[in-house]
């Protein structure tokens, strides 16, 4: 049973990076991104395959993730993020779809099928193998993404993204670069997303597309507007909960899509600033103003 | 060869012509996506199939399954779009998500995984014209998907409520002044563009002989881009859009790569964005 929770532990802990990233784009750039799991999917294929192919050791397998999911945020993120809104929903929704034929259709990333025998990571003569020493990982690639996001958040470039999320035209009469704050933003919240995915790949040892299409994407956002937009702690708590109410819940699997449909619509309607409010922690939720 | 792919892609983009003149009017009222327009569109064929099953005639099914369809937009428009009006565009874009995975998944408890086949069997023969072989089904297609568009370019362009959407569009608060009432005309956007899609998944079940739950994500996601391709807001957009898309897609799979059809659509959707993201007709896209 320990073992049991220690496994939700660690996806909890990789789905905690991802609903972070995501957050990023949602809560401080005010874009919706559908196509989050692609560049989960990114980070776990390429982070697999150099170190199956090319036998890289863990760090320079994900840190190749990092660079080349970050580099697809990028050059999908220059074309859209002109634009308005609207557009990066769908461009990334489209961009989820074509990555998911991409991965069924290469060769090399071994089709419906996929990949097998990926190491467990090993660093410095460390092995991770052990889910205990896998957790202690993850829980410090965690902290690494909160410090991270939180010094961003609270610093003059954090601000700048908050007035774009708030009012993009007075945000650019104020001297911000709008467009490059919103890809650079994007651009992180993909590598972001590619190191949870080379985590994935190393802890799970075994990738196939399934586990990176539109349902998966879905599940990162409702994690995020569960928690609340714009708030690192609930994603945090979006994320967990996510994690552990559907295993607690397994058998009512089949109508768990349709609860994450309904929750989204009357989360919006009912309590738009999610459980926990506007980027700071409060309990308000308890009391119902 | 190329003549039939190239029938085969104006027969798929008509249909992605009528779901994109939902978006595109959806859009012109509201300056917003409706992500459920794939869902509106499976719900009217999966009517159309249940009620031809329990035995209606083709046409009472066909307008029942538009009927629904249109009834599920006006629902949907007040149930997830009109508490979120005036809030941050984000809002109302994920809320549409939300319905989108909510109807989705509901079809999938009710109807279960599996395609289901079109009741009636229609017996299609092949005409030659001038040397190309042309199905009496894709021309039948043809013929009511452009049918429909004439329809809704008559009613926008010469009556008076269509005058009244355009108006809504083009101003909201100048439309309310001039007495139109706006959540009514709102609300028969959500009408008309559903219907059209309704219809459009009725012709797609036919002509696939089949009707699944996730049948309207990709034709949904296909008929956005197209919107986008020919301007978003734009009527005659759309529908050059949809008939462009269907083509290109076609012909893509036959020359280049069928693994890759479904991702051509998004291609070049993307290639629009950067090269004229104000569409081949402008629309109101900036």
């Amino acid at each position: 049973m320990s073992a049991y929770i220690l496994h939700l532990a660690i996806l909890g802990g990789i789905y905690i990076i991802l609903a972070i990233s995501l957050n990023l784009i949602i809560g401080y750039a005010g874009q919706v991104s559908l196509g989050h799991a692609a560049f989960f999917g990114i980070g776990a294929y390429v982070s697999a395959l150099t170190s199956l192919v090319w036998h890289f050791p863990f760090p320079l397998a994900a840190l190749s993730a990092v660079v080349f999911s970050g580099g697809c945020g990028l050059l999908l993120g220059l074309p859209t993020l002109r634009l308005k809104e609207d557009y990066l929903a769908i461009v990334t929704l489209g961009f989820g779809v074509i990555v998911d034929l991409v991965f069924l259709n290469l060769e090399i990333t071994g089709g419906p099928d996929g990949l097998a025998g990926i190491a467990p990571p090993r660093i410095l003569g460390l092995s991770f193998r052990a889910p205990g020493m896998f957790l202690l990982l993850v829980l410090l690639l965690v902290l690494f993404t909160l410090t991270l996001t939180y010094r961003l958040v609270n610093s003059y470039h954090g601000r700048a993204l908050r007035a774009i999320r708030d009012h993009e035209v007075t945000a650019q009469v104020m001297g911000i670069n709008t467009p490059a704050y919103k890809v650079a933003i994007f651009t992180l919240a993909a590598a972001l997303a590619g190191m949870a995915g080379s985590l994935y790949a190393h802890y799970i040892t075994f990738i196939n597309p399934e586990s990176f299409g539109l349902h998966t994407s879905i599940l990162i956002l409702c994690m995020v507007v569960l928690g609340g937009m714009g708030s690192i702690a609930g994603a945090v708590v979006g994320a967990l909960a996510l994690t552990v109410l559907p295993e607690m819940l397994r058998q009512f699997k089949a109508y768990q899509d349709l609860v994450y449909g309904g929750l989204l619509v009357t989360l919006l309607i009912w309590r738009p600033e999610g459980l926990l409010g506007k980027g700071k922690l409060s309990l308000k939720f308890i009391s119902r103003e | 060869m190329f003549l039939q792919q190239l029938l085969n892609g104006l027969t798929a983009g008509a249909v992605y012509a009528l779901i994109a003149l939902g978006y595109t009017m959806i859009y012109g009222i509201l300056g917003l996506i409706n992500f459920a327009q794939g869902e509106i569109y499976m719900f009217g064929a999966f009517v159309a199939v249940l009620l031809l099953g329990a035995g209606v005639n083709f046409f009472l099914a066909f307008a029942g399954g538009m009927g629904a369809a249109a009834l599920l937009g006006v629902v949907l428009e007040r149930v997830a779009f009109r508490p979120l009006r005036g809030s941050h565009p984000l809002v109302p874009l994920i809320s549409a998500i939300g319905a989108s995975i909510f109807l989705q998944s509901l079809a999938l408890l009710l109807f279960g995984p599996n395609d289901r086949p079109f009741p009636i069997q229609f017996t299609f023969s092949t005409i030659t014209i001038a040397g190309l072989p042309l199905s009496s089904l894709q021309g039948a297609i043809l013929l009511a998907a452009l049918g429909f568009m004439a329809l809704l370019v008559v009613f926008v362009r010469y009556t008076r409520y269509g005058k009244a959407i355009v108006a809504c569009a083009l101003d909201r608060d100048t439309a309310r002044l001039m007495g139109v009432n706006v959540d009514r005309m709102v609300a028969l956007t959500f009408l008309i563009g559903s219907a059209l899609s309704g219809a459009a998944g009725i012709m797609m079940a036919i002509y696939y002989n089949a009707t699944y739950p996730r049948m309207g994500l990709l034709p949904g996601l296909k008929a956005f881009s197209a919107a986008i391709l020919g301007g978003v807001g734009s009527i005659p957009g759309a529908i050059l859009g949809g008939l462009l898309l269907g083509v290109a897609e076609s012909l893509g799979a036959a020359y280049v790569s069928s693994g890759y059809k479904d991702a051509i659509a998004f291609a070049i959707l993307i290639l629009v964005l950067l090269l004229r993201p104000q569409g081949i007709l402008k629309g109101r896209g900036d």
